[in-house]
């Protein structure tokens, strides 16, 4: 098993000496600023490259076969100046997985209006191929965000006025929103706007499949991203959520994942998992348990299966 | 200097961070008794009990450890002693290990990059994204902000990506327990890793099937079985082969419509209208691709009474069947 507390204090080390190869002096904190790491760990890194090198001619690691730093400037100002360097000049190749995923996330992000310019995305591409130490693996990934909705979103922020569409909600009802966009956020092929909604005076997460007749307003926005602190998850549970028990297929257990509450048990019986999911309403339990028909069941409340299986028994009718 | 029986604590990011540098100042290469009588963290071991196993265990997984980062760490066979394990040497070549000279990256290109690495925070690729971002930050490239926040993920919750990748890597022949629509019964399969494909929020292994001898699609998800990585090496697929099997999916995605009816005004009709490539009939249906028919029945279904599929029977009657096991299942 690779330590890769290790391997990626390694990654770094790597990446810090050529960093400081062409930065003259530079401080601490613009330093951790750039890498996006504590002070700490530029210093301790900075500790360990300063007394570290090369066996050299007489196996002994001598003064001229380690690198050195200017020890004073570095403990009173925080200022880091390499004066003796060995070995490294240049920044490390990527790895085959490292360039693969890289290669992979611009695939999937191609819908983004930043990636108009397909010709730049594809000599980038080209670039992570060539700066791998070896043939990138083969992992690809579809674009999914295919309509013009993400690019008005952006002209909304840039240029400060709100955007305006009709959003239908999972219970089917219809309505004009205005919102301020905050952020794009997406899992695999889902892609949702969340934004601060006027007329519900709050932060709404809105899918992006859902959004229908977008048009930029004139009315400008009141909050940017940075005004509002945005919780981490996208999926929010609140007190009035409905707890469902259901049976599922291991299998298809994974598809669940976002809809089980922390600390929910999931039990095993007769190869089947029984967990507790969390739904805000049964439109959207009905929904998605009829997209998983023979793969996951409603064991209670009686109501919830009263709902899958109307929505369902409506469905077959059709069919009749 | 005595050789004291406490050997100091040398931190293992110290002893990789110093093998590295040996190897790279050194043109000819080192033994392993060079390696390990010399070089920082290990010396101080050697010094106290000589070469033992355990040493050299620790040795070959730290070659392991930094093959992995894409250190490109070599063996070299003595020229007049081939076959010796003792005379061989490692190095590793600066050509190979830098970054070449004329590759360098734009803010923009930078910002693009911060992107697509934030994908993967979550699962098995999280440590080689962050990676890759320090590895593009120690070139000093300041990149833009982007206008909108953006949070995109990619999910790797199938248990089998993870081996698969390895396997991908390593170009070692799989063998799972596959359980294909319609079949009650997993049967085990072996492949060939050719490419890992996400289509249609899906992950597919598309592969060489030894037994169908012929290439295969297999959805991540109906691999019931943990997967078995054999130590059957294969030739590696042209570079052609993942484009291939994007451009058949597209084929199949293309050639393949449905007719279905859509109630208006519902989350059906706003939906499926805004899916790539839907065109409305003359009678105001929706035309509609797909690649996988089972997949698409599990899409619909879950879209109730809202749709109705016109065409082909056999989408038909996957919804239908589908929509009767849900309502006799909650029945």
């Amino acid at each position: 098993m690779a330590d890769h507390r290790a391997q990626d204090k390694l990654a770094f080390l790597l990446s810090l000496v050529p960093y400081l190869v062409d930065h003259d002096r530079v401080s601490v904190a613009e330093v951790a600023a750039h890498f996006g790491v504590p002070q700490s760990q530029i210093r301790d890194a900075v500790r360990l490259i300063g007394v570290s090198g090369i066996p050299g001619e007489t196996a002994q690691y001598q003064h001229g076969d380690l690198f050195d730093i200017n020890w004073d400037d570095f403990e009173l100002n925080d200022q880091i100046v390499l004066t003796n360097r060995v070995a490294i000049d240049d920044s490390p190749r990527f790895s085959a997985r490292e360039a693969a995923a890289l290669i992979a996330g611009l695939q999937y992000l191609s819908a983004l209006p930043e990636h108009a310019d397909r010709a730049a995305v594809a000599s980038l591409m080209a670039k992570l191929s060539r700066g791998a130490s070896a043939v990138p693996s083969s992992l690809t990934v579809e674009a999914t965000a295919t309509d013009g909705t993400l690019a008005l979103i952006r002209e909304s922020v840039s240029t400060g006025v709100q955007i305006e569409f009709c959003y239908r909600s999972a219970q089917g009802e219809a309505q004009s929103r205005r919102v301020d966009p905050l952020r794009i956020e997406s899992f695999d092929a889902d892609w949702y706007l969340r934004g601060w909604d006027h007329l519900r005076q709050g932060v709404r997460t809105f899918r992006l499949d859902r959004i229908s007749e977008p048009v930029i307003t004139t009315e400008p926005i009141t909050f940017r991203a940075q005004d509002v602190t945005l919780p981490e998850t996208l999926f929010e549970g609140s007190p009035e959520d409905l707890l469902v028990t259901i049976d599922v297929v291991p299998s298809a257990a994974p598809l669940l994942a976002d809809y089980i509450p922390a600390g929910a048990v999931t039990t095993e019986i007769g190869g089947l998992f029984r967990t507790t999911i969390r739904v805000s309403h049964y439109h959207g339990l009905k929904r998605l348990l009829a997209s998983m028909s023979g793969m996951a069941t409603v064991v209670e409340p009686a109501e919830a299966r009263t709902a899958v299986a109307e929505w369902a028994a409506a469905g077959a009718a059709r069919y009749r | 200097m005595t050789a004291a029986r406490a050997t100091p604590r040398i931190p293992v990011e110290e002893r990789l961070f110093s093998l590295v540098l040996a190897l790279l100042a050194s043109e000819n290469g080192l033994t392993k008794v060079d390696i390990l009588s010399t070089v920082q963290g290990y010396r101080q071991r050697y010094l106290v009990d000589g070469v033992t196993p355990g040493l050299e265990r620790q040795f070959e997984r730290d070659k392991d450890d930094i093959r992995e980062l894409g250190v490109p760490l070599e063996t070299i066979e003595a020229p007049d002693d081939p076959g010796n394990n003792q005379n061989l040497r490692y190095r590793i070549p600066r050509g190979d290990y830098e970054l070449p000279a004329d590759i360098s990256f734009s803010p923009e290109e930078t910002t693009l990059l911060n992107l697509a690495a934030m994908v993967w925070r979550e699962g098995s690729l999280s440590g080689e994204s962050r990676r890759a971002l320090m590895k593009l930050r120690s070139l000093g490239v300041i990149a833009d902000e982007p206008m909108l926040g953006y949070a995109p993920h990619i999910r790797v919750r199938d248990a089998a990506f993870e081996p698969l990748t390895g396997a991908l890597e390593k170009r070692l022949v799989v063998r799972f327990g596959y359980l294909k629509p319609g079949e009650t019964h997993a049967r085990t399969r072996t492949v060939a890793p050719i490419a890992l494909i996400q289509h249609q929020g899906r992950w597919l292994l598309h592969g060489f099937d030894q037994d169908a001898d012929g290439t295969r699609n297999f959805l991540l998800r109906r691999i019931l079985t943990p997967v078995q990585i054999t130590k059957q090496q294969f030739e590696p697929f042209s570079a052609d082969a993942t484009d291939a099997a994007l451009a058949d999916l597209e084929r199949l995605w293309s050639e393949r419509t449905a007719v279905v009816a859509v109630e208006p005004a519902t989350d059906a009709a706003t939906r499926l209208h805004k899916r790539r490539g839907t065109v409305t009939d003359e009678a105001g249906r929706l035309l509609l691709h797909y690649t996988d028919v089972n997949l698409f029945a599990d899409e619909l279904a879950g879209f109730g009474p809202e749709v109705l599929v016109v065409s082909p029977p056999e989408l038909r009657d996957a919804v239908r069947s589908r929509l009767e096991r849900t309502a006799t299942d909650h029945g």
